[in-house]
């Protein structure tokens, strides 16, 4: 019996004309598989048919077969297949359902009927093999974007599944925790569990992937593991040869709900400068984010910013789209700074003519961090804040950033990125600061190297 | 408190709220909730904001009646007739009636809200009995409706004060509106998700905390039970008289028993003023 088998799968959403799903040929046995493709090519879509999510809970036309760990997926509802398929959303923060940790990952044992003492043991084991048994009495309010990816992993092993799919687990978290997630996947993998993994991230997954499966328009062909996919990669922003104090940071403390979680900082930023934020999940590189746009007011010390317009992309790009389209979302932002720039030109520059019409929140989560993005780059800010912003983004998109940053440096604005991924941050930054345990150090300047 | 125990107290509030139209007996429960929800509603839950959005409700109900009643024999005012649906007569009979109409809005809701904001959203959803257990989640996704929209709430605001506009005025409000709730519903559509995806609903859960169920529990049960029950028997029997003010306004008749089947529902906050 194959794990995953799939013929001639095709799928609609409801009011939609396109195929989301084009004749999916795939069969899957065991081990690791990786998923990759641009954002909006489908592979959501997929992995949502291997619970059956699609087509029980989003509606839509299906047809073709599809069958996991034997069974007719159009046939067995989620709730019996989440049996044996476990399976980890893009949107962590989203998927709890309790408010502590070690009770949400109890919650899928709850519902299958596991003895109490079972439970405790397994939710022990998965606490601990996703690196936060130690979170265990918190509150999952208090938890990073990344501690809560891997609570909701942890949820899942605790489940015991044969078939582990995971969409985009890699976006939120710090290279120490996607290290450790990859280890836990492939310890699942060697314990039998067959795992399904889609990723724009995909460099990291395909070292330990058995095999590699590329998804476009629907469709899915493989492509050869262990061959790293080139990533292009813009030109650095060049930094300005004497930068201006674009903001600064004196002795400030600041954390959310008056608990400082950043410590009496010393920090600056100069005009034409793009500063990478680094440090593990929950260090604080939001709350430092949202401390220097003046969302969250220090709690000590005194925050600085030179005139001008500040942009911020918050971690949830929805909070940002309200438009009808993606046209309308930038053209917004445009009038409201009254910015004499074209839509047009925001579009072309990150790769969004093709969904310029679209409403922003039919759009895949790549597609839809883009328009955000762009929706915030409008206008010529002088400062921007970008929180994760390659969160979903396939590599045509992390270009395309890359390149916003570096126009945005060279007409003498100011960035700060916070952002887990080490790609980004060798192709765009000029100094490099670490958080950690509420301090701030500079690991290394690139401006040198840049130039 | 149980959330089960909590569930027999709302029941027995909106049984009494909408099995009479005496707007005493519907302010004795208002009362009682107001009061519960005050004593042991959660910090931060929203409490607030549901108070006012009931009394927008209520005020509501009270001007619908006013404007499009015209019966009572105490004018006082009159619309010019050629307006449509709302000239005419508005009489304090009218107004009288709105009133306990919205009284009558405001007791149901509220007898209703400690649900929500004296439990938290997953006690209701572990409280759920297995038959029900199918429809968790989408309890579970309308309870989350609440703190998702004001969690997304903030964030668009935030967002939008960061891209150069703020709503200043009320036709600035949609703006705001429209994705605070489509991005609530988003939530709660991925919460539903996610609870699905964790086998819920599969069949008879067993539970990682044990919910305690006091002696406490047990008085509240009893007495919502019996407050409900006795109230429902007086007005079958005509024990508990409703009220209509037309023609002419007169006051409320009211009967003890039944004021004292109301009275009953105030026991769950009286374990808090110990």
């Amino acid at each position: 019996m194959r794990t995953i088998s799939f013929a001639g799968l095709h799928y609609t959403y409801p009011e939609t004309a396109s195929r989301a799903l084009d004749g999916v040929d795939l069969e899957i046995d065991s081990g690791l598989t990786l998923l990759t493709g641009a954002s909006g090519s489908g592979k959501s879509t997929l992995l949502r048919v291997c619970n059956g999510l699609i087509p029980h809970f989003h509606g839509g036309v299906i047809g073709g077969s599809a069958r996991v760990l034997g069974r007719e997926v159009v046939r067995a509802p989620t709730r019996e297949l989440a049996r044996d398929v476990g399976f980890v959303f893009q949107d962590p923060e989203l998927q709890a359902v309790y408010p502590s940790v070690e009770r949400d990952a109890a919650f899928g044992l709850e519902n299958l009927g596991v003895a109490r003492g079972e439970m405790l043991r397994r939710v022990g084991d998965a606490l601990e093999m996703c690196g936060i048994a130690h979170l265990r009495s918190r509150a999952v309010g208090t938890l990073s974007g990344g501690e809560r990816q891997r609570l909701a992993l942890a949820g899942v092993l605790a489940m015991r599944p044969r078939l582990l799919v995971l969409d985009e687990p890699l976006s939120q978290l710090d290279p120490e925790g996607s290290a450790a997630l990859l280890a836990t996947l492939h310890a699942a993998v060697r314990a039998g569990t067959t795992v399904l993994v889609a990723e724009h991230r995909h460099h990291l997954v395909l070292e330990r992937a058995d095999r590699c499966l590329l998804m476009a328009q629907g469709r899915v062909t493989p492509c050869a593991p262990g061959r790293p996919v080139e990533t292009a990669r813009a030109a650095a922003p060049r930094g300005s040869a004497l930068p201006e104090l674009s903001w600064r940071l004196r002795d400030v403390s600041a954390g959310p709900a008056e608990v400082a979680v950043l410590h009496d900082l010393d920090l600056a930023g100069g005009t034409g400068e793009v500063v990478a934020l680094t440090g593990p999940n929950g260090s604080g590189k939001t709350t430092l984010l949202r401390t220097i746009a003046g969302l969250l007011p220090p709690l000590s010390g005194r925050v600085e910013r030179r005139p001008g317009r500040i942009a911020y992309l918050p971690q949830n790009p929805s909070a940002l789209l309200h438009r009808g389209t993606v046209r309308s979302e930038i053209a917004w932002t445009l009038r409201r700074t009254r910015s004499a720039g074209r839509p047009d030109a925001v579009l072309e520059e990150l790769g969004l003519t093709a969904v310029a019409d679209r409403d922003p929140r039919d759009l895949s989560t790549g597609q839809r961090q883009r328009a955000a993005l762009a929706s915030v780059l409008a206008g010529d800010p002088s400062l921007v804040l970008l929180d994760e912003p390659t969160r979903g983004m396939d590599d045509a998109a992390r270009a395309a950033l890359t390149a916003a940053l570096a126009r945005i440096a060279d007409r003498g604005a100011s960035a700060v990125v916070a952002t887990h991924d080490p790609q980004l941050v060798s192709a765009v930054a000029n100094r490099v600061v670490d958080l950690a345990d509420g301090t701030a150090r500079e690991r290394r300047s690139l401006t040198a190297a840049a130039r | 408190m149980s959330t089960r125990s909590l569930a027999a107290w709302s029941a027995s509030g909106l049984v009494i709220a909408l099995s009479t139209s005496n707007p005493v007996y519907r302010a004795v429960v208002l009362l009682c909730a107001l009061n519960l929800l005050l004593a042991r509603g959660r910090r931060g839950s929203g409490t607030r904001l549901l108070l006012v959005s009931i009394g927008i409700a209520g005020l509501i109900a009270t001007l619908v009646t006013l404007l499009l009643s015209h019966t009572g024999q105490h004018v006082l005012v009159r619309l010019p007739a050629g307006i449509p649906a709302i000239g005419g007569p508005l009489t304090l009979e009218a107004l009288a009636f709105g009133m306990a109409t919205g009284l009558g809005i405001a007791a149901a809701l509220l007898a209703v809200a400690p649900l929500t904001l004296v439990s938290q959203p997953h006690e209701l959803v572990d409280a759920l009995p297995a038959p029900l257990a199918r429809t968790g989640a989408a309890v579970g996704a309308a309870l989350n409706l609440i703190p998702g929209t004001l969690r997304s709430a903030v964030e668009i605001r935030e967002a939008q004060r960061m891209r150069g506009w703020r709503a200043r005025r009320v036709v600035d409000w949609p703006a705001v509106a429209v994705p605070v709730v489509l991005t609530a519903i988003e939530g709660s559509m991925t919460l539903a998700e996610a609870m699905e995806s964790r086998a819920y609903g599969t069949g008879a859960r067993t539970h990682f905390s044990i919910q305690r169920w006091a002696r406490y529990d047990t008085v509240v049960s009893v007495t919502a039970a019996l407050g409900a029950g006795g109230f429902l028997a007086l007005v079958v029997t005509g024990g508990a008289p409703g009220w209509f003010p037309f023609p002419v306004l007169s006051a409320p008749a009211i009967s003890v028993p039944a004021l004292l089947c109301c009275a009953l529902l105030v026991v769950p906050s009286l374990q808090v003023r110990r």
